[in-house]
């Protein structure tokens, strides 16, 4: 907006200009993406709704509240120009580490299930999925910097190696879950940044190397001490529950087992909405928030996943599509990097519940229970919208 | 199905909205990406007019990487072509693997999945069947049952200290007996722990309010067994307790029972347990993961089971046991403070074996196992001081016949004829017959001077006995060396009668060979010697038999016939059809000469009349009588006083078997007991007996009994 030429403000308006302005209204809000992302709410609400309506445990009016807060925060976050903070490399990774490592603190951490993860001020939030945010604005700005073409080794390193450290920090709580989730935002960002292929090869082969020596040196490690080190024992017996699909169904493989009789018993109709009986019984554990999937599937049948599915798909093809008509490398690399985080997600949380995927503690977007990942959403959605619209706007305005 | 269709209804218009989305989209994109590329293919030109807003915004872009950084001119999603279609074949991939994982899962293998979430949802939970009731031969209840309260624990509630400490506190029992009775596995493993069984309403009604602070605890209204009369007919009872793990693996075929269950442990609560126990009801519910009951989809009613009718009748049993209770423990049920320290009585019908009353004492009320027996109990209960109250002495007590068993010898003498009803002998109080020099005692020890075969069973005089025994030992090449032991197996003494309980004794007849084995450590006691002739004859040594053998063998002398000896009467089902009714068995048919018979019943019938206090005591009920009295010398302990009677003479109906362990004298303190409950017998018959009232169980306590004058075996 700052371009505007000065001669389009005195000129008096034609029937081009009129029609300009009219697509600039339709432009504040791109259409098709705004529909989508208000069935794809409106539906994780209806299913987040059934889901917790037998439990106690969880608010359905706090998840309504999260979303009004969303609401807000994407409007503001859409409204702010993404290209102002194409800079900050640093501030970024400043943000990241304080953010991430913040449950360290003294007073604000709280320790829970094995995981310095959250922090308490006045509610309790979870720093690591907020820095998702600030993770992809990191990874988008470092890539943005070599203009879609990065040949040099050493620029290579150095790029990995900060996208590097918001992952290095996570661990310290530790959440494997969320970062692996920053890994792969890191990888979309190299990918679609440009980076040579022969260098994401050989990233790739390093990181199967790095897995393989960490499985490695733990045994060592037992063999020292008698115990694994490296890898909880949990993460090990949900590796065992996945590679062995009958192992332990009561014990370790009960999640697993119980989630895919929810999806299965579905059918194609489902049992209707209201009607599933493995989470209302309480049989299957943790409905709302990781096996939410679980409950639409069992509820709504093969139909209700094809509707959801589709609706995901329709919001990444949107994006795919804003990215593509961006005008800078910074804005298309932050559409593609959230799309990369929700397509990771997509694919781990239902991948787990089927049992193509081990299980971990990641939340469906725009699906799961959780305030905090429904605000970062939300904030997600309106970096999109700012990319949109700041170059399809200006689009509009020129004309 | 409604709501199905709607949803599929909303998931069609879904999905078409997102498809119009979606063609949408791409036919603009396609539009915008043919004209990027014509773009980028002529960066310089200007272009058709299709593409001007192709161009505009890499003006616009332009002026923007001006004043802000040196991106580059292109658009990135021309360069990234190649990435874009990587990432969208990404995508595509992810999508449809997901999908084709969700159309096996829910389509192909969906019956399966369903049926496995129907049986997370349902679960089939046993209700227990009410056992049926017993009840005399006349229909009055001996066993009933009645509801009670019942505080369940689960096991691993003995790891919790604050649960086990409420409990101790509402239920009011010690910290470490809750803890005790969590951890008792003896009901299984895996089973509830009963932590208090009959709680009081107001305290299961507290647990009830203030479930969150009692994880684990359950309250259960059970139906347990009520006993009307106390200890009453005990140990022909029986009692019932939770089935362990072991009887379950035993179980006969057909017998629907499972853990928890309570399952007949003795008596006749045992022997008929198929027959008792009824057929469990089903409700099928579907439950939460907490086993909260959210639904009862259906209901079966569990089936009571059969009520059994018993031969035994309640007032004679009621007299039985109470003559016996006030007999040996008068003083607040404590042994000793009377006469004898133990005692058994066994009343038989002679016409079809069945057992009109069989007492055991010291008893126990067998509502001490309702719920589990207490440790401290079961304890006691296993000590010499409480004299083994668990014991059914009516069949389980082995002893020495005594005096009791002249009624047979005698038989055997007439039967080879060592004794004719002229033969006399002479008692001079002594007899050494076998030329040891040291003289064996009749009990007279006076002498009996002269006497024929009656006189010798109507006095018990020994040394006539002591004489047929040596007749038998000097005549063993003729008649052989068992003639005696082959006789007395006859009146089926040594083994088992077969009566409808468990734990019968089998009695012992002493043989050379069983000496020979059982001292074949010892080979100079194992010898066969002319004593022990003379010691059988009397019905000591190494004679063992059963009140129910004596009981039996009298029946036989009584009739000719012994009848098998049995509790059960019939069974009817709920709707009280008789199912089963016991049929009369003939053990066996006396093989003997009538008049020796005849002169044996004389002088049973001469005991009863001659001796003047037995006479008096018969005489004073105005029972007509044969009878005879036994007193049993046991090492180290005081004389065993026994009892064996029939009533009436002229027309035998029943027979009456006593014995007083440490009583001292049959005729002092048996004879009175069995002549008491004899009364009862007969009494009941006409009519003029219905007194019924609690047995107590035993106290387990005992003293040392008052020390006895001891005069000798006065029989």
């Amino acid at each position: 907006m700052a371009a505007l030429p000065q001669i389009d403000t005195i000129k008096t308006p034609d029937a081009a200009v009129v029609q300009a302005a009219r697509n600039a209204r339709r432009a504040r809000f791109n259409v098709p993406f705004v529909v989508v992302v208000a069935l794809l709410v409106s539906y994780g609400l209806l299913i987040v709704y059934s889901a917790v309506r037998v439990d106690a445990d969880y608010s359905f009016t706090r998840q309504l509240a999260g979303v009004a807060i969303g609401l807000v925060a994407m409007l503001l976050v859409w409204r702010f120009d993404y290209r102002k903070l194409s800079d900050f490399v640093t501030l970024f990774l400043i943000i990241n580490v304080v953010l991430i490592l913040s449950p360290h603190l003294p007073v604000i951490g709280v320790e829970a299930k094995g995981a310095q993860s959250w922090i308490k001020i006045g509610m309790q939030i979870q720093p690591g999925e907020f820095a998702k945010v600030t993770v992809v604005l990191l990874d988008a700005a470092v890539m943005a910097r070599y203009g879609g073409r990065l040949d040099d080794p050493r620029e290579y390193c150095r790029a990995l190696g900060i996208m590097l450290v918001p992952f290095a920090c996570i661990m310290t709580q530790p959440d494997l879950g969320t970062g692996l989730v920053y890994l792969f935002i890191a990888a979309v960002a190299l990918v679609m940044g440009g980076a040579r292929p022969k260098y994401l090869l050989i990233t790739l082969a390093a990181f199967v190397a790095a897995v393989a020596l960490v499985f490695a040196v733990d045994e060592v490690i037992k063999a020292q001490t008698g115990e694994y080190k490296l890898l909880q024992q949990y993460q090990r017996n949900r590796l065992l529950v996945f590679i062995n699909d009958d192992y332990d169904p009561t014990g370790e493989g009960y999640n697993l087992n119980q989630a895919k009789i929810a999806i299965g018993s579905g059918g194609l109709f489902g049992q209707g909405l209201f009607k599933g009986t493995q989470h209302a019984l309480g049989i299957l554990p943790e409905a709302p928030t990781d096996f939410i999937f679980c409950v639409l599937a069992e509820e709504l049948g093969f139909v209700g996943v094809v509707v959801l599915l589709a609706l995901y798909a329709a919001l990444i093809l949107i994006c795919f599509n804003i990215a593509r008509s961006s005008n800078d490398l910074f804005g298309m690399l932050i559409v593609m990097c959230v799309v990369g985080m929700w397509l990771f997600q997509i694919l781990e949380n239902i991948g787990m519940d089927c049992g193509l995927m081990p299980i971990t503690g990641i939340p469906l977007p725009f699906m799961s229970y959780g305030s905090s990942f429904m605000v970062v959403n939300f904030i997600m959605l309106g970096m999109i919208g700012s990319v949109w619209s700041h170059n399809n706007a200006s689009l509009g305005k020129r004309g | 199905m409604l709501i199905a269709i709607i949803a599929a209804l909303v998931a069609l218009v879904l999905t078409a909205a997102a498809v119009v989305i979606v063609l949408n989209m791409v036919r603009k994109n396609r539009s915008e990406s043919v004209g990027v590329k014509k773009s980028a293919a002529t960066i310089d030109s200007v272009g058709v007019k299709s593409t001007l807003s192709d161009y505009m915004p890499k003006h616009a872009n332009h002026g923007t990487a001006a004043s802000s950084s040196s991106q580059p001119v292109t658009v990135p999603a021309d360069v990234l072509r190649p990435r874009f279609l990587a990432m969208g074949a990404l995508v595509a991939g992810v999508f449809a693997t997901l999908l084709a994982k969700l159309w096996s899962m829910q389509i192909l293998a969906g019956s399966k999945y369903a049926s496995e979430s129907e049986e997370n949802r349902y679960s089939v939970v046993s209700t227990p069947a009410p056992r049926g009731y017993v009840y005399d031969a006349d229909g009055l209840a001996l066993v009933k049952n009645r509801s009670s309260l019942t505080v369940l624990a689960d096991p691993d509630v003995a790891d919790n200290r604050d649960v086990l400490l409420r409990l101790s506190t509402v239920l009011g029992v010690p910290y470490n007996v809750v803890r005790q009775r969590v951890k008792d596995a003896s009901s299984g493993a895996q089973s509830q722990r009963v932590v208090a069984s009959d709680a009081r309403m107001r305290d299961v009604a507290f647990i009830s309010e203030h479930a969150d602070a009692f994880p684990g605890v359950t309250v259960e209204t059970r139906a347990v067994r009520d006993y009307p009369y106390g200890a009453l007919a005990a140990h022909a009872l029986g009692y019932t307790g939770s089935v362990s793990e072991d009887e379950l693996g035993n179980m006969a075929a057909g017998r629907d029972i499972e853990l928890g269950d309570d399952v007949g442990k003795s008596g006749v609560e045992s022997t008929y347990d198929n027959l008792i126990a009824g057929d469990h009801g089903q409700r099928k519910v579907m439950a939460d993961s907490k086993g909260n009951v959210v639904e009862v989809v259906s209901e079966t009613q569990p089936t009571r089971g059969s009520d059994v009718y018993l031969c035994i009748k309640g007032p004679v049993q009621y007299a039985a046991d109470k003559a016996l209770a006030e007999l040996i423990a008068p003083d607040d049920g404590v042994i000793g403070s009377g006469a004898g320290t133990a005692g058994a009585v066994v009343v038989l019908d002679i016409a079809d074996g069945g057992i009109v009353a069989m007492s055991s004492y010291p008893t126990f009320a067998p509502s001490t196992f309702t719920g589990g027996i207490p440790q401290e109990v079961w304890d006691l209960y296993n000590t010499e001081e409480s004299h083994y109250p668990l014991m059914n002495r009516a069949i389980s007590g082995s002893y020495p016949a005594a005096s009791t068993y002249k009624a047979f010898t005698s038989m055997a003498a007439l039967e080879y004829g060592f004794a004719t009803d002229t033969s006399t002998w002479t008692c001079t109080g002594s007899w050494d017959g076998w030329n040891t020099g040291q003289p064996q005692m009749c009990w007279e020890h006076s002498g009996h001077g002269t006497l024929d075969l009656y006189g010798g069973i109507v006095n018990s005089c020994d040394v006539v006995f002591y004489e047929i025994a040596k007749a038998f030992w000097d005549n063993q090449e003729t008649v052989g060396e068992t003639a005696l032991q082959d006789y007395l197996r006859k009146f089926r003494f040594g083994e088992y009668t077969g009566i409808d309980l468990s734990g019968e004794a089998q009695g012992r007849i002493p043989t050379p060979e069983w000496k020979a084995e059982h001292f074949a450590d010892y080979p100079e006691e194992a010898v066969w010697k002319g004593g022990d002739m003379t010691n059988m004859i009397i019905g000591q040594g190494y004679v063992l038999t059963t009140p129910l053998q004596i009981a039996c063998a009298y029946a036989a002398i009584a009739t000719g016939t012994m009848m098998k000896p049995h509790l059960l009467k019939e069974v009817r089902n709920a709707s009280g059809e008789v199912v089963l009714s016991f049929e009369p068995e003939v053990l066996t048919e006396i093989d003997v000469n009538t008049d020796d018979l005849a002169l044996v019943r004389r002088s049973l019938r001469g005991v009863a009349t001659d001796n003047s206090y037995i006479a008096k005591v018969l005489n004073d009920y105005g029972i007509q009588a044969a009878c005879k009295t036994g007193t049993a010398e046991v090492a180290g302990k005081e004389d065993y006083a026994w009892f064996a009677m029939y009533a009436p003479y002229d027309d035998p109906k029943y027979v009456v078997a006593c014995i007083v362990e440490e009583g001292g004298g049959g005729s002092d303190t048996a004879m009175p007991l069995g002549a008491a409950v004899m009364n009862a017998v007969l009494a009941y018959d006409r009519g003029e007996l219905d007194e019924m009232g609690r047995i107590a169980g035993s106290t387990g306590k005992s003293v040392e009994p008052a020390a006895h004058v001891s005069s000798g075996r006065t029989d």
